[in-house]
């Protein structure tokens, strides 16, 4: 287990990629280095329709809008039959949490719409 | 005959409206109002918006009567404004036009506010004064030339409403209705003026001086009793209308011009219409405004200009609707006009 230079006691706490990462302690550059390893944060979101034109609809409304933030996050949409999946790779837990719960409450205000004025016209 | 809906909460108004022909059927609007001395944040700005955009797209379809399929096309704002509330707003607009099978249009927001100024006014070709709290575009002086609203003198730094609500948060007014409207009432009873930096570069001015000079004196004044805050809520009046005054004034007589039309929600400023009319008046000009149901953003703006652009053959395809926090009002090609 990992070694407190502040009590210069043995940690309780198990070390993890993240402890690792953020307890170096080597006291020169503070500032937080990229990962080299790549992202460190990865979320799949999987949400069902009740048709592929449905799923379309809202994959359609929801992608057209870049990211707010330039750097650290991709995300990824795309349809299987009536799925809607998206997919994050994010360097950061932080900047992942931000974005997944912006689109979730984005799709939520979608599926109300499609609840509220649908089903869609025929073609 | 064609029917135009309209999204739009670029800022803290969410607005939808239906136009047909020119003719405004029903302009719903919700306004998010924050405590004195909080200015509207981003994300509570969204999720305000988030909350109320279905019930006030409902109340827009019921109050003119009409059915989805009674829809020509569907009109949003996409720029410019503040990201988050945009990106609360633009979703909901798709997913409509998807569903009822009606084409997009995505509209620029000063673009809404001339085309609005110019259907209540039936002005026929005026120098555009559009002055609001938006950042970028919040005191810009406008004239149509070519297939383009040119922009003839602008602010280089903040929006002159900026300015405005900025100082209203410092001396703590409430912000219902608008911080800019209690501005108004206050400056009614002014009864000193106090000087501040007057500043007009050329064709363009400037605010942030203004704001920093006005913030730091209206502590060192109010403490020791200098001065009322109605005295400095007048005097910052008379000094930025001035100067927007100026500046208009000066675009009229590059381009011949005998109108003006203030659009944008410090045109509800009735003060400011007042120092305008004197200009007007003076060479024999006209002077056109619209009330607080055109002046603040409201959805049936959108809907007049996209009824326009619709007209005119233009349409947004989905995967290019996507919404942008700078937009500038000479980037559209004005192709329903000469």
């Amino acid at each position: 287990s990992a070694s407190s230079p502040l009590t210069g006691s043995a940690s309780s706490y198990p070390e993890t990629s993240f402890s690792k990462k953020h307890n170096k302690h080597d006291g020169g550059d503070r500032r937080r280095k990229k990962p080299r390893n790549g992202p460190t944060g990865a979320l799949s979101v999987y949400v069902p329709f009740p048709s592929p034109r449905e799923a379309a609809i809202a994959l359609r409304s929801l992608s057209p809008d870049r990211e707010p933030r330039k750097g650290g996050i991709s995300k990824h949409l795309a349809l299987t039959g009536s799925t809607l999946s998206v997919r994050w790779r994010a360097d950061e837990a932080r900047i992942l949490r931000v974005s997944v719960t912006s689109f979730l409450d984005h799709l939520a205000l979608v599926m109300e719409t499609m609840e509220m004025f649908g089903p869609p016209v025929a073609l | 005959m064609t029917v135009v809906i309209g999204f739009e909460g670029s800022a803290n108004k969410i607005g939808i409206g239906i136009i047909k022909d020119g003719e405004v059927l029903s302009n719903p609007r919700r306004t998010y109002i924050t405590p004195p001395g909080q200015g509207f944040m981003p994300s509570d700005t969204a999720r305000h918006h988030r909350a109320v955009i279905l019930t006030v797209l409902k109340e827009a379809l019921e109050q003119a009567g009409l059915k989805p399929a009674d829809i020509d096309c569907v009109a949003y704002t996409k720029g410019p404004g503040i990201g988050a509330p945009l990106v609360s707003v633009a979703p909901v607009a798709r997913t409509v036009a998807q569903l009822w099978g009606k084409p997009l249009l995505g509209v620029n927001h000063c673009i809404g506010h001339i085309e609005m100024g110019r259907l209540i006014t039936q002005g026929n070709n005026p120098t555009v004064l559009y002055v609001s709290g938006r950042n970028t575009q919040g005191g810009l002086v406008i004239a149509y030339s070519e297939r383009r609203y040119r922009i003839f003198g602008e602010t280089i730094d903040i929006a002159v409403g900026n300015c405005l609500d900025r100082f209203a948060r410092v001396i703590k007014i409430s912000n219902d209705p608008s911080p800019g409207y209690n501005i108004e009432q206050m400056a009614k009873k002014g009864t000193q003026y106090v000087e501040l930096p007057y500043t007009v570069k050329g064709m363009d001015v400037s605010f942030s001086g203004i704001l920093s000079h006005i913030e730091e004196a209206s502590h060192k004044m109010l403490n020791s009793g200098q001065c009322a805050a109605e005295d400095l809520c007048f005097s910052l009046q008379e000094t930025v209308f001035s100067m927007l005054v100026e500046i208009t004034e000066r675009a009229m007589a590059h381009c011949g011009s005998q109108e003006v039309l203030i659009v944008g929600g410090v045109g509800c400023n009735m003060r400011l219409q007042e120092m305008m009319g004197v200009m007007c008046k003076e060479r024999g000009a006209k002077l056109f405004a619209t009330d607080e149901r055109f002046c603040i953003d409201n959805g049936a703006m959108i809907a007049q200009a996209g009824w326009e652009m619709f007209r005119a053959g233009q349409v947004t395809e989905l995967e290019d609707s996507w919404i942008t926090q700078r937009y500038r009002t000479d980037e559209v090609e004005v192709t329903w006009r000469d």
